[in-house]
């Protein structure tokens, strides 16, 4: 009982404190002047993180196994790996964009997760035969921290798509302050300053030039979130599938879970080989990545939706009563 | 314009190292050397053998006019300790469309010629390669959303004529394009198979850059080949690892990213080739088999496909010794066990195991699964008779939860309406107890021994036998497939990290087959040895890389490095 109680609170706490994250961030995206916040927005999703992390915890001993056994569970793991991709930039002292993403995607799956409609999966439930191996921690770890790599790399690729295809982004305009100093410039900058000066082609007016330089920061920082979830995916399938193969006697079923699996990491694969080509590249990589998006959602809870084929362990129906 | 000041720090992490700015040289004892000297050095010492090939990689341009005016002239620096490279960078993957000169009487043989190295031109084609990509992916898709393995009454109910989905698609796409089993429908495995070959033909024209590159490092051992290069440099008290850092985060990419994917491919071809033997050398069976029965492993395996052969291991006979289920505090199944014994033509054991699931037993190249149970039989005691062995019937065996059933008839068992009692069981703890009338009397476990009192007769439950449900095969594709699946990790790994400036600090040899100009590096003692080559625009080129080597930053003795580390903090 008491700990369902002290799961209830971290529950509310995290979900608060990441409510509160959001809004200082559209403050800050809003006014500028306040430097403050950013750093208060920093220190809330610490807060998130480690009330997840209590979550995890708790959960983890009261049930007696990995907490991420079915969809709720699995939820909170997302939210939870979604706020160590969120403050990973920052113990590095990079300040970077990837937190606009973060923030909402932790908002987003820790209000789904705590939603109404899913309160009867609350309760921690027993480990059916299949799943107790140690393959399940790390499969499914694997899986989810994959899942949510690459859905801020698929968002900051859409975001890109967005930024590419409106005519004139007023925040980048009016934020060129805010921008420049938030901006973890490294390699990018040194490319911008090589190529400014080898073509002697400035950029006719600061707000084209800022707009420029924040696609070529989404661009190299999807990839790089994208390979580090390609990754994980790649050894969350292969270490599945090997785990098929010590309990449902095969390593591959063409199960729909896993072949959803396998179709998103078709569709990254397509993304990495778009980049390689001069011709395709940019914009194509980015169309593919925003695809990925949907292929991720429609793996992780599309399958479970439809509840069919041996991964059955999290599927849920909408309407519970 | 901050940005432009070229002396902004580096990220990577560089020990005992200073950068090249003339605050940091106000220690005396710390040469300052020219960064820059662009002569021929003729000694010939020795050299520590480091190269390091790398090559612009066109990722990084990303403005529209930039890349156009580019095209034509991406860099490719090379850096290696030797001796010049010998062959020119050309596309070795025959896709080039050169042109060769046929004279008209040959033009037939001419074409036989050429026409191996067109089919791998096309084959290779990134955007092919690509598209069936996205085949495959459109065809699983299909495959999840239409149910497989279905009657062909289903499909027509589920698709039919009048009502086509889309407004074309019928059962009868269904049926003739093998869609009601996508997963080794003509069509998936020709994708498959099409695939297979692109990655094979991207490989193999991608190998012979690398190859060519790789044959070149012969020739780069000499600090004087370096020195002939077109551009040649001397960077004193330098590493070619800080270079190697540089270069990566500028733009240029090391022998891993190049190596690396053609890696991934080769894992994948393995993983292939492992797909296609299991799919034609193995076999499998289930079987249900209740306790204390036996049977014969090759009576069980059947072959799916024409490589499956039988091994002596098929005459092996397995007796099911015991079943068992563990249970959670809540009476839900928890795990459940059967202990099985392997007997060979002799009728000798040769293995005893528990096996579970998550637990097979594997011998002679057969696995044993534990996968399923059922409940096969209630052992009954009726007012001391008996026991009576009386038969379980599964009554519901649809989703998780089972239920068995049997029934003891009471009375007159010729009369027409027969009347009796019902047992019902969901598992082997439990058995529920119905009267004659249907009405429910009481719970006993089978083991308690516990007599229960129905309509004047006694009955007890002495035991409920389980039966193991079991799935055997045997697979040689397995091992091969986990070779691929090791390197896969591995090369994707790679892949990975090949991006990251880390890698580029221990990585020492650098390669890279596309973009026009090279670099050669070389450790000379303390001085890096550098030369390049560019067969694009030679003064933007010339820029480049004493911009490149301006950055990287000098090595200072270790004694004096804390010193100057406080200086410079």
């Amino acid at each position: 009982m008491i700990f369902l109680t002290l799961e209830h609170i971290l529950t509310h706490i995290s979900f608060s404190v990441v409510s509160i994250v959001i809004i200082i961030h559209f403050l800050t995206l809003l006014v500028n002047e306040f430097v403050g916040l950013y750093d208060s927005s920093e220190k809330g999703m610490l807060t998130t993180f480690f009330c997840l992390t209590g979550l995890l915890i708790t959960r983890w001993i009261y049930s007696g196994h990995l907490p991420i056994s079915d969809l709720y569970e699995s939820l909170i793991f997302l939210s939870w790996i979604f706020s160590i991709i969120h403050m990973v930039p920052y113990f590095k002292k990079h300040k970077n964009y990837l937190s606009t993403i973060t923030a909402p995607s932790t908002f987003f799956t820790q209000g789904f997760a705590t939603w109404g409609l899913l309160t009867d999966m609350h309760q921690s439930k027993i480990l059916v035969p299949a799943l107790q191996s140690q393959w399940l921690i790390m499969h499914v770890s694997m899986m989810v921290s994959g899942y949510a790599a690459l859905l801020c790399g698929s968002l900051l690729s859409a975001a890109l798509l967005v930024i590419t295809f409106r005519k004139v982004i007023r925040i980048v305009g009016k934020n060129n302050n805010l921008l420049n100093d938030s901006f973890p410039v490294d390699e990018i900058q040194y490319m911008m300053e090589k190529k400014s000066i080898l073509k002697n082609t400035f950029f006719p007016s600061s707000r084209n030039y800022y707009r420029f330089q924040l696609i070529q920061q989404l661009d190299h920082w999807g990839f790089r979130i994208l390979s580090i979830g390609f990754l994980f995916l790649t050894i969350g399938i292969l270490s599945g599938a090997v785990w098929a193969n010590e309990a449902w006697g095969s390593y591959w079923n063409w199960d729909p879970k896993e072949t959803w699996a396998f179709i998103t990491w078709t569709i990254f694969a397509i993304y990495f080989h778009t980049r390689t080509n001069k011709n395709l590249e940019g914009l194509n990589s980015a169309i593919v990545a925003s695809i990925g998006f949907l292929i991720i959602w429609i793996c992780y809870f599309g399958v479970n939706l439809l509840g069919i084929g041996l991964h059955s362990y999290g599927s849920f129906t909408l309407i519970s009563n | 314009m901050d940005i432009l000041n070229p002396t902004k720090p580096l990220s990577s992490s560089l020990f005992n190292t200073h950068f090249r700015k003339p605050t940091l040289l106000l220690n005396s004892k710390i040469l300052k050397l020219k960064p820059q000297i662009h002569t021929l050095y003729s000694n010939n010492n020795k050299t520590s053998g480091l190269s390091v090939t790398i090559v612009t990689c066109s990722k990084l341009k990303t403005s529209k006019e930039i890349k156009d005016k580019d095209k034509n002239a991406s860099g490719k620096i090379l850096l290696s300790n030797s001796a010049p490279p010998v062959l020119s960078e050309e596309s070795g993957g025959g896709g080039n469309g050169e042109k060769v000169p046929v004279k008209t009487g040959t033009g037939a043989l001419g074409f036989l010629k050429r026409l191996p190295r067109k089919v791998l031109a096309v084959l290779s084609n990134l955007p092919l390669a690509i598209g069936e990509m996205f085949s495959i992916a459109v065809l699983m898709a299909l495959g999840t959303l239409i149910d497989q393995g279905e009657a062909p009454e289903f499909y027509f109910q589920k698709f039919p004529e009048e009502n086509p989905l889309l407004g074309f698609f019928t059962w009868k796409w269904v049926l003739t394009l093998g869609f009601d089993h996508m997963y080794s429908s003509p069509v998936f495995l020709g994708m498959l198979a099409l695939l297979g070959v692109s990655l094979m033909a991207c490989t193999y024209t991608t190998q012979i850059p690398l190859a060519k590159v790789a044959r070149r490092w012969n020739y780069l051992h000499s600090a004087d080949a370096i020195r002939k290069q077109e551009f040649s440099d001397n960077l004193p008290r330098a590493s070619v690892q800080d270079l190697g850092v540089i270069l990566m985060g500028s733009g240029y990419e090391g022998l891993a990213g190049r190596f690396s994917p053609i890696g991934v491919h080769l894992a994948m071809l393995l993983i292939m080739a492992g797909a296609t033997l299991s799919a034609t050398g193995s076999f499998r069976g289930s079987v249900t088999v209740p306790q204390g029965l036996n049977f014969v492993v090759g009576d069980v395996l059947g072959p799916s496909g024409f490589l499956s052969t039988p091994t002596e291991a098929f005459n092996t006979e397995v007796h099911v010794n015991r079943f068992y289920m563990d249970y959670y505090d809540g009476g839900d199944i928890k795990q459940f066990h059967t202990d099985l014994s392997l007997f060979d033509l002799n009728g000798k054991e040769v293995m005893r195991k528990t096996i579970s699931v998550n637990d097979p037993l594997r011998y002679g190249g057969i696995t044993m699964y534990q996968t399923d149970w059922s409940i096969s039989a209630l052992q009954v005691r009726k007012d001391d008779e008996g026991p009576f062995n009386l038969a379980m019937a599964p009554l519901k065996i649809s989703g998780d939860n089972k239920l068995y059933g049997t029934f003891l008839p009471v009375g007159d068992v010729n009369s027409p309406n027969v009347k009796g009692i019902s047992m019902l069981a969901r598992d082997l703890q439990s058995i529920v107890l119905y009267d004659q009338e249907g009405k429910f009397v009481g719970v006993r476990r089978p083991n308690s021994k516990l007599p229960i009192d129905i309509d004047g007769m006694k009955i007890i439950i002495e035991d409920a036998i389980g039966s193991s449900g079991l799935e055997l095969k045997t697979d040689p594709g397995v091992p091969v497939v986990y070779a691929g699946f090791g390197a896969l990790m591995l090369t994707t790994c790679l892949s990975y990290l090949s991006h990251s400036q880390l890698i580029a600090s221990f990585c020492v040899h650098f390669v890279s087959y596309s973009g026009k100009s090279k670099i050669w590096a070389l450790q000379d003692g303390t001085a890096v040895i550098v030369g390049g080559k560019t067969n694009r625009a030679k003064a933007e080129f010339q820029y480049e890389i004493d911009f490149l080597l301006d950055k990287v930053p000098e090595i200072v003795e270790s004694s004096l490095s804390k010193q100057s580390d406080v200086a410079s903090g």
